[in-house]
C-alpha cells in the first residue's frame, strides 16, 4: 500500500474544547496508527502524538482544527480521528 | 499578518504609547516592520514616501505644520496618511494638531501619544517591530541550556528525548522546552529557541505524565530563551549505520537558513545518553574556544608520521 497525505478541516464542538481528556484519548487512538499526523489551529501545527503539543493549542470549542494525515494507514486513520472529534471525545452534554 | 492592536497590546506600555484618536483602525495591519519620520514629506515632497510605515511625528514635525497655514496644514497631512498608513504616532508628550487628529479620526488610523523622545521612541519600536517580523518555525524536540551551549535534542518518538532532557535538568543544567521549540531568527544571523507560553517549563514523560519542571527542580534549572547552537538527533542503534567514528567532519543542518552543527547520536541500553549529550556540549566550547580535538589529534599524528619518515633514510 502506497502513502497518502490527506487533510481535513474539523471543528471542535464539545464544550470544554481540547483539554486533557481529549488529548489523551486523541493520543491513545494515535499509538495504534502508523501515519504522521498533524494538527493546525491559528496558524500552528503541532505533532498530534504529544499530549503537550495538542494542550499547547488549547482549543476552545467551536476552534477550526486541520487535520493532516501522512503514512500508509491515513484514511482509516483520519477516520477515527474525525469520529472521536465528532462524538466529542465521549463528553456527556449531561456531565458539563 | 502583525495588527496595530497586538503592538499596543503587547509593547504598549514599554513605548507607553496612549491611544488618542482612529480606535476603528486598531485592526490595521502594519505592513512593514519600518518606522518614518515624515519630514520630507510633509514638505510636500511625495516621491517616494514610504506609505506602508508607521509614521513618527517628533519636535521638527509638530514645529513645522504649527508654523503652516490651516490650510496648507490639512493639504499636507491629507497628502501624508493613507489607507496604508497602519498607525501614526506623535512623541515627546505634543499634543496633536486638530486637523491630524481629525484626519486620523476620520479615515481610521490610529493616532498615539508617546512620552518618550523620538529617536529613542524610533529605535524602540524599530527594534520591536524587527523581532515581532522576523522569521520563525516550530521544532519539534527539546531545548536545554548544557554548559551554556543551547542544545536542541530531536529525533522519533519514544526515542527518550525528555527522558534525556529530564536527566539533563536532574545535573543541574537548564530547560527552555521539551517537545515543542519555536525557533526564530535573530538580527545578526542566529536562532533563539523558546517555548510557546502554555507548556513553557512542562514536560511529559511516560508513566509519569506532565510535570512542571520550574515547581520540581526550582527556577534555577529553567530558562524562558537560548541561542540554538548544537542540534543531537537521538537515534535508536542500528548496526547497519556507520557512525561517525573521529568527529573531523563537521556535519550541519540548516534551520532558517542558518547552518547549526549536527550530531547523530545511537542510543541503546548501557550508552548514557545524558553524559554522552554533557561531552557534546563541551566539545563544541572547546571548539568555539579554538581548539578541535579531533583536528589537533590529527595535526599530531600527521607530524609524527613526518617525523618517522625522516628518521627512516
Amino acid at each position: 500500500m502506497s502513502e497518502q497525505t490527506i487533510t481535513k478541516k474539523v471543528r471542535v464542538i464539545n464544550e470544554l474544547g481540547l483539554h486533557t481528556r481529549p488529548a489523551t484519548l486523541i493520543v491513545k487512538l494515535l499509538q495504534e496508527c502508523k501515519s504522521e499526523v498533524t494538527f493546525t489551529c491559528k496558524k500552528e501545527t503541532i505533532n498530534a502524538r504529544s499530549i503537550l503539543n495538542i494542550l499547547m493549542l488549547a482549543a476552545q470549542k467551536n476552534a477550526l482544527v486541520t487535520i493532516t494525515v501522512k503514512g500508509v494507514d491515513a484514511h482509516e486513520t483520519m477516520e477515527r480521528l474525525v469520529e472521536s472529534f465528532e462524538s466529542r471525545f465521549g463528553e456527556d452534554l449531561t456531565n458539563v | 499578518m502583525y495588527l496595530v492592536k497586538e503592538l499596543f497590546h503587547e509593547h504598549g506600555e514599554l513605548l507607553d504609547l496612549k491611544l488618542v484618536a482612529g480606535e476603528a483602525g486598531i485592526v490595521n495591519r502594519i505592513h512593514v516592520p519600518e518606522v518614518q519620520r515624515p519630514g520630507l514629506s510633509l514638505a510636500g515632497y511625495l516621491k517616494n514616501h514610504a506609505k506602508k510605515r508607521i509614521l513618527v511625528f517628533g519636535k521638527v514635525e509638530i514645529e513645522y505644520l504649527r508654523h503652516l497655514t490651516d490650510a496648507q496644514r490639512v493639504s499636507r497631512l491629507n497628502a501624508i496618511l493613507t489607507d496604508k498608513t497602519p498607525a501614526v504616532i506623535v512623541a515627546r508628550r505634543y499634543r496633536p494638531p486638530t486637523e491630524l487628529f481629525q484626519l486620523c479620526q476620520e479615515r481610521d488610523i490610529p493616532l498615539f501619544r508617546a512620552k518618550m523622545t523620538t529617536m529613542n521612541l524610533m529605535s524602540k519600536l524599530t527594534l520591536l517591530l524587527t523581532d515581532e517580523f522576523s522569521p520563525s518555525i516550530s521544532c519539534h524536540g527539546s531545548l536545554v541550556e548544557v554548559f551554556g551551549v543551547g542544545v536542541l535534542i530531536q529525533g522519533d518518538s519514544s526515542v527518550g528525548k525528555s527522558e534525556a532532557a529530564l536527566g539533563l535538568i536532574e545535573r543541574g543544567h537548564r530547560l527552555i522546552s521539551d517537545d515543542l521549540v519555536k525557533v526564530r531568527l535573530r538580527e545578526g544571523g542566529y536562532l533563539e529557541g523558546f517555548g510557546a507560553e502554555l507548556s513553557r517549563h512542562h514536560m511529559e514523560v511516560r508513566g509519569i505524565g506532565i510535570i512542571n519542571v520550574a515547581n520540581l527542580y526550582g527556577a534555577v534549572c529553567v530558562r524562558e530563551k537560548k541561542s540554538l547552537d548544537i542540534v543531537v538527533k537521538l537515534e535508536v542503534w542500528d548496526d547497519s549505520h556507520f557512525y561517525d567514528r573521529v568527529g573531523i567532519e563537521e556535519k550541519t543542518v540548516t534551520i532558517l537558513g542558518v547552518e547549526i552543527p549536527h550530531h547523530l547520536l545511537p542510543v541503546k541500553p548501557g550508552r548514557d545518553v545524558v553524559l554522552l549529550l554533557e561531552t557534546i556540549a563541551l566539545n563544541h566550547r572547546l571548539k568555539k574556544m579554538g581548539y578541535h580535538s579531533a583536528k589537533e589529534f590529527n595535526t599530531k599524528l600527521l607530524s609524527a608520521i613526518a617525523r618517522k619518515g625522516k628518521i627512516r633514510p
